[in-house]
């Protein structure tokens, strides 16, 4: 591995100028320094999780030597990081947390999106203007306050305190401006003739976003899910602040506290970084083309 | 929207069907806009109020601009500070449409532009002294620990990224398995990737960066552990104040976040290249440009509000960055990698200054409005939601 990144490196050194002056061949030449290029990209983009991997599987004397890869992988390493450093229990919290609020932000976005594409109400554009402007204030204007009101220090909760429970983690993500945004686009190029049609059969908004329009949406709303599967999957800052036990802690702040508390065992936190990192690295290959999809047109057009 | 019509009139008019409709269209926003509402427009009201006070972990009372005042410093430094981007902005836009005016007259084209933008440094720098002299310090110094750390990672990243993505749009081969690798690093939680990181750039002789280095035949570096700056560590190079550039440790941060937006970056000028209409490119190849004219005078201008949009939401993004940075700091480089963000989180959960803390937010609001102003007023048309 690290030689063929050498002997990339010695090819992406080839000026730059050689594709101008050997015009002629350039078309092949042109296109060995940018194959050359990607592969050195390619190897700087791969080698921090090929080192983790390979970390993940080495006794932890190899970890602090010059090693690449491990004489004998040790499998154990992720039996020890599962079941003693409590990933199992931070995975399936990962797993209840993200279901919950992927699930309550799907709901609430795909009613307030049809809402605001297709009925008409007062006051329509004013809210939908409001809710878009949140998006570009920053979480950490919004995280004290929030932490406050979900300690139950601002209003009075029901059940008191709700640090260190489901409904403390989640309920703030249960809507989302973007998906909002995102679906709304796309619910408003729907064809009026639908709805004119269903509603000579006498079909409510409920029954035409239901059986009409979810059914032709699978596209966007598989987009959205991706998305917030995503940003529940990773969220970091908030989950830290609401969660001081182990009760509901998911995996991203499990993986922290034990890099910070169980001291210099490399092995172990690297095989708790690839445990955290399998999920997002399957759903992403599975879905890569749609998400990537997703963040041009998202990113780009609005 | 609904017309101006007098409501009582308009009620009248209601029929049992556009009741419902009104219904129906309330009850469905209405579980998103309350949620909105509470976690999203709530907390801006609410972090002013907390500012205003005196608030360690509880309420001890009105303290009107005190939090303030200890942030900044000094107001009318502040001011004259803000006051020096303001003339920068303006000296920005005047050398702008001066270009496009096509503007012979040289003391309109460049003297005029210049005038403005040496008296905005000079502002900058005399409210900063006045300010600093003054503050807290931790509020005022994450403001060039934010500003390396934009300078440092955007331009290169996104010169990568549009080298990147002007390769993968010449119909390679391969040209979807390279994309999904680029983005890989994005996708990736980044408190994993930046755990990882934190063992790259570890100051042990063996690890990964100091073993590249040693191929390179340079000494070992202490990188996540090194305050001092970057440029007297590898050359040398002794400057004073803030010019002598941000501390190792926070390039070695700023390494991580190009690996991290880079693929993200190329994923959005791969777009923006196809948008371009194809003859326009077609038309300067038959002229007989070669490739590399091409790229530098139909592609980079064409892509330019690409470029500006990238730019701008990854400097405001520098300024919402949390994640990785809180990851990668490490004690012994002191605050030489606190950034905004990272500076305002540590005042409230680590020293639990609540109102403080709030004061800070608040200021990082209005930074970010303001550059959300500058990036919608000035460079304009391709904004986010449009």
């Amino acid at each position: 591995m690290a030689e063929t990144a050498r002997q990339l490196e010695g090819l992406a050194g080839v000026p730059r100028t050689g594709v101008r002056v050997r015009r002629p061949v350039g078309a092949t030449l042109g296109h060995l320094l940018m194959y050359a290029i990607l592969l050195v990209g390619t190897v700087i983009a791969v080698l921090p999780f090929y080192w983790m991997i390979a970390a993940s599987l080495m006794t932890y004397g190899e970890t602090a030597l010059r090693q690449w890869w491990p004489e004998v992988p040790q499998w154990a390493n992720y039996v020890e990081a599962w079941t003693e450093a409590k990933f199992s229990k931070y995975f399936m919290n990962s797993v209840v947390i993200t279901a919950v609020t992927v699930s309550g932000q799907l709901l609430t976005s795909i009613l307030a999106a049809y809402a605001f594409a297709r009925i008409r109400f007062w006051g329509r554009e004013v809210i939908f203007a409001v809710l878009l402007s949140t998006i570009m204030i920053p979480s950490m204007v919004t995280m004290i306050p929030n932490f406050l009101m979900i300690r139950g220090s601002i209003i009075p909760l029901p059940g008191g305190s709700w640090l260190n429970t489901l409904q403390g983690i989640t309920v703030p993500y249960m809507a989302s401006v973007f998906s909002i945004f995102l679906l709304r686009q796309f619910f408003a190029q729907i064809p009026w003739e639908l709805w004119d049609a269903a509603r000579m059969d006498g079909a409510s908004h409920t029954r035409f976003l239901f059986q009409i329009v979810l059914p032709i949406s699978k596209a966007p709303i598989f987009t959205v899910l991706i998305f917030a599967f995503i940003g529940a999957w990773n969220d970091f800052l908030w989950p830290l602040l609401v969660t001081t036990k182990d009760t509901w802690r998911p995996l991203m702040v499990g993986l922290w506290t034990f890099a910070t508390e169980a001291g210099p065992e490399t092995n172990l936190m690297m095989a708790g970084a690839t445990i955290t990192v399998i999920p997002i690295l399957v759903v992403y290959f599975l879905t890569q083309k749609q998400y990537t999809e997703g963040i041009a047109t998202s990113g780009l057009k609005g | 929207m609904s017309t101006a019509a007098p409501a009582q009139a308009r009620k009248r008019r209601l029929s049992q069907m556009e009741l419902e409709e009104q219904l129906t269209g309330f009850l469905y926003i209405l579980p998103a806009t309350l949620l909105v509402a509470v976690f999203g427009l709530f907390p801006i009201g609410y972090a002013f109020y907390m500012s205003l006070r005196r608030w360690r972990v509880v309420d001890r009372g009105f303290v009107g601009l005190s939090n303030y005042q200890k942030a900044l410093g000094d107001f009318l430094g502040a001011g004259i500070f803000v006051l020096g981007f303001v003339l920068l902005v303006v000296a920005l836009v005047t050398w702008d449409r001066a270009r496009g005016r096509r503007e012979v007259d040289p003391i309109r084209r460049i003297g005029l532009p210049l005038v403005l933008a040496a008296l905005g440094f000079l502002a900058i720098s005399q409210g900063w002294e006045r300010m600093y002299g003054e503050a807290d310090r931790r509020f005022l110094n994450s403001l060039p620990v934010t500003f390396y750390y934009a300078m440092g990672s955007i331009p290169i990243q996104l010169a990568i990224a549009l080298m990147l993505a002007y390769i993968l749009f010449q119909k390679i081969r391969g040209q979807e398995f390279f994309r999904m690798i680029f983005f890989l690093p994005y996708v990736t939680p980044v408190i994993a990737t930046a755990l990882v990181f934190r063992f790259i750039f570890n100051p042990r002789p063996t690890s990964l960066a100091n073993q590249i280095l040693g191929v390179l035949g340079l000494e070992p570096k202490e990188w996540l552990f090194e305050p001092r700056p970057f440029l007297e560590v590898m050359f040398g190079l002794q400057l004073e104040g803030f010019w002598s550039g941000p501390s190792m440790a926070l390039v070695s941060i700023i390494m991580f976040g190009i690996w991290t937006f880079v693929g993200y970056n190329t994923v959005i000028f791969l777009a923006g290249l196809g948008n371009i209409p194809r003859d326009v490119y077609e038309a300067a190849e038959i002229d007989g440009a070669n490739p590399w004219q091409v790229f530098r005078h139909v592609i980079v201008p064409l892509l330019s509000p690409v470029t500006y949009y990238l730019a701008l939401v990854g400097f405001i993004g520098t300024f919402k960055a949390f994640n990785h940075i809180y990851v990668m700091q490490e004690p012994s480089a002191q605050n030489t990698v606190i950034t905004t963000s990272v500076s305002i989180f540590n005042t409230f959960y680590k020293a639990s200054q609540f109102g403080y803390a709030s004061a800070q937010a608040i200021l990082l609001l209005i930074i970010i409005l303001f550059l959300t102003y500058v990036q919608t007023r000035i460079f304009g048309e391709r904004v986010f939601y449009g």
